[in-house]
């Protein structure tokens, strides 16, 4: 186990060190930015708690990916896995754990521990060969894939909904649906085979607006049952409802732009600090959506020709 | 028409393709053979636009890549795509749209079962039947009949001869060189990044004498198998 602690250090500093970043530097710049930001969200948003959970959630379930896990189940074998898994979730969720415990908010952090611990000993993959069902059938495949690996995500967001009406919660209903939009997200993060790029017969602007009109189209169809409800029940705040659902269709649509800006490769650290910043400061996205849909637009035309 | 003309390929130092100038006509099927790393993957790659070279490809039907049905030697599918839906992205993605694929699938595929659990012939056959749909006019077919049972690889030659009698253009490689003699009208030998034989139907016994004399030698002997 220690091994491969070593290891995912080790590959850590070589992905800084690829950047063109001195790892140790990269480490102080990340504290910095990780309780910048931090302070920032609580200082700014009403929300804060629960972006705070969502977004160290997020974090986790990147380490969730089946593939990795199994093989690092081939590699350690189950017992060891479950070991390895709780370690690195308790790994990447001490940053969130400590803001939590200085603010003196320890029930979130409670609940982030317990969480982060369950994930680590869920494993979501079925041994049998069920095809889940998905409205996204007609147009694969981020929707229709993303969909049947977070399914059960989403019925947790329609829940929370659910919950956060009975309990009168509007934050707590805000928070379902960001949570949808951020699961959205999630299916932007890898780049494909770059196959599955190449077979369109469209341009680079053409492939990447339809993209982003298949990515609004389905995402608003997953949030439209948490955003009736919330429009229903608390009619009052009509206007901030809105407000999140262009704010989630912006973020989703950066991620499209930044995902193809770097493609082949996956997102690079620039753009996950731009991201970060972007959460802090939303209307930062009117410039950086443009910005990244032209560097895309450019990175794919020889692809597409 | 597909002609290539000077076409080289570098990946570092390493030059993959020298100087390659040939024409894949109309309604013709040729035949790539070479050992592993002679560079018909790359070849194929430059074709279809996934690599950047030196030299010129161009096509009748321009851009070459919308008319060109690629079928690569380990097709990819993402883990929770059926077959169907990865028949619909495929043929979506050539705005070509196909209301029965049930009646298309001539593989008696799975096609509502995740096609990352197929076996590798069966995810082959589903990457054909899929630029088969796409209603392409170049094909190219990397390994084609590697992995596929006995009764496909007859379905598939049958497609190529069909593929001829339309008159698209078919690439295909192999290693197998029975099913080649089957469909090609030509086959180029391709040796160390360059052409360095092309026969024509009636000399492909020939070649594959040739070949076999080249590649066997003297090594079975060697092993002193008694």
């Amino acid at each position: 186990m220690k091994a491969y602690f070593e290891l995912q250090y080790k590959m850590t500093n070589r992905k800084f060190k690829a950047a063109g970043i001195e790892p140790l530097f990269a480490y102080i710049i990340l504290s910095i930015g990780f309780v910048t930001v931090s302070v920032f969200l609580f200082y700014k948003s009403a929300f804060a708690i629960y972006i705070y959970l969502l977004a160290a959630l997020a974090g986790i379930a990147n380490l969730s990916e089946t593939r990795r896990n199994e093989f690092l189940k081939l590699c350690f074998g189950d017992s060891k896995l479950k070991k390895i898994r709780i370690a690195e979730n308790l790994a990447a969720t001490i940053p969130f754990l400590i803001f939590l415990s200085c603010r003196q908010l320890f029930f979130p952090a409670l609940v982030l521990t317990i969480l982060s611990i369950l994930l680590a000993l869920v494993n979501f993959r079925t041994t049998v060969n069920f095809v889940i069902p998905t409205p996204f059938y007609k147009k694969p495949f981020e929707f229709t894939v993303g969909f049947r690996n977070s399914f059960y995500l989403v019925a947790a967001a329609y829940a929370l909904t659910i919950i956060a009406v009975a309990a009168d919660n509007f934050n707590l209903g805000i928070f379902a649906m960001l949570l949808v939009f951020a699961i959205t997200l999630t299916y932007y993060t890898k780049p494909e085979n770059e196959y599955y790029v190449w077979a369109y017969s469209l341009s680079a602007k053409r492939f990447l607006l339809e993209k982003i009109k298949t990515a609004t189209l389905f995402s608003a169809a997953l949030v439209f049952p948490i955003a009736v409800m919330l429009g229903i029940f608390f009619s009052q705040s009509i206007v901030l409802l809105l407000v999140f659902y262009l704010a989630g269709w912006a973020f989703l649509i950066y991620m499209i732009v930044s995902k193809y800006a770097t493609y082949p490769n996956e997102l690079n650290i620039t753009q996950a600090i731009l991201l970060v910043i972007c959460i802090g400061f939303p209307p930062l996205l009117i410039f950086m959506i443009p910005y990244f849909f032209r560097k895309s637009e450019n990175r794919l035309t020889s692809l597409l020709q | 028409m597909i002609a290539i003309r000077n076409l080289s390929k570098q990946f570092g130092t390493n030059e993959v393709l020298k100087n390659i100038t040939i024409n894949f006509d109309k309604g013709k099927v040729y035949g790539i053979v070479g050992e592993n790393g002679a560079g018909k993957t790359t070849l194929f790659r430059c074709i279809a636009g996934l690599e950047n070279y030196e030299g010129e490809i161009t096509a009748d039907l321009k851009p070459l890549k919308n008319h060109l049905g690629l079928l690569l030697t380990e097709p990819f599918f993402f883990s929770k795509i059926t077959g169907t839906e990865y028949i619909r992205l495929m043929c979506n993605a050539r705005n070509k749209n196909i209301d029965d694929i049930a009646s298309r699938n001539i593989f008696d595929l799975p096609l509502n079962e995740y096609a990352a659990v197929y076996s590798t012939g069966m995810k082959k056959k589903l990457a054909i039947t899929a630029i088969l749909l796409q209603g392409n006019e170049y094909f190219i077919f990397d390994e084609p009949f590697n992995g596929v049972d006995i009764q496909s690889n007859i379905i598939i030659e049958e497609i190529i001869h069909k593929l001829k009698a339309l008159n698209k253009t078919v690439i295909i490689s192999s290693h197998i060189f029975s099913t080649l003699s089957a469909t090609c009208d030509e086959i180029h030998l391709l040796s160390k990044g360059a052409f360095t034989r092309s026969v024509q139907k009636n000399e492909f016994a020939i070649l594959e004498s040739e070949m076999k004399k080249a590649s066997i030698g003297k090594k079975i002997e060697n092993l002193g198998l008694t």
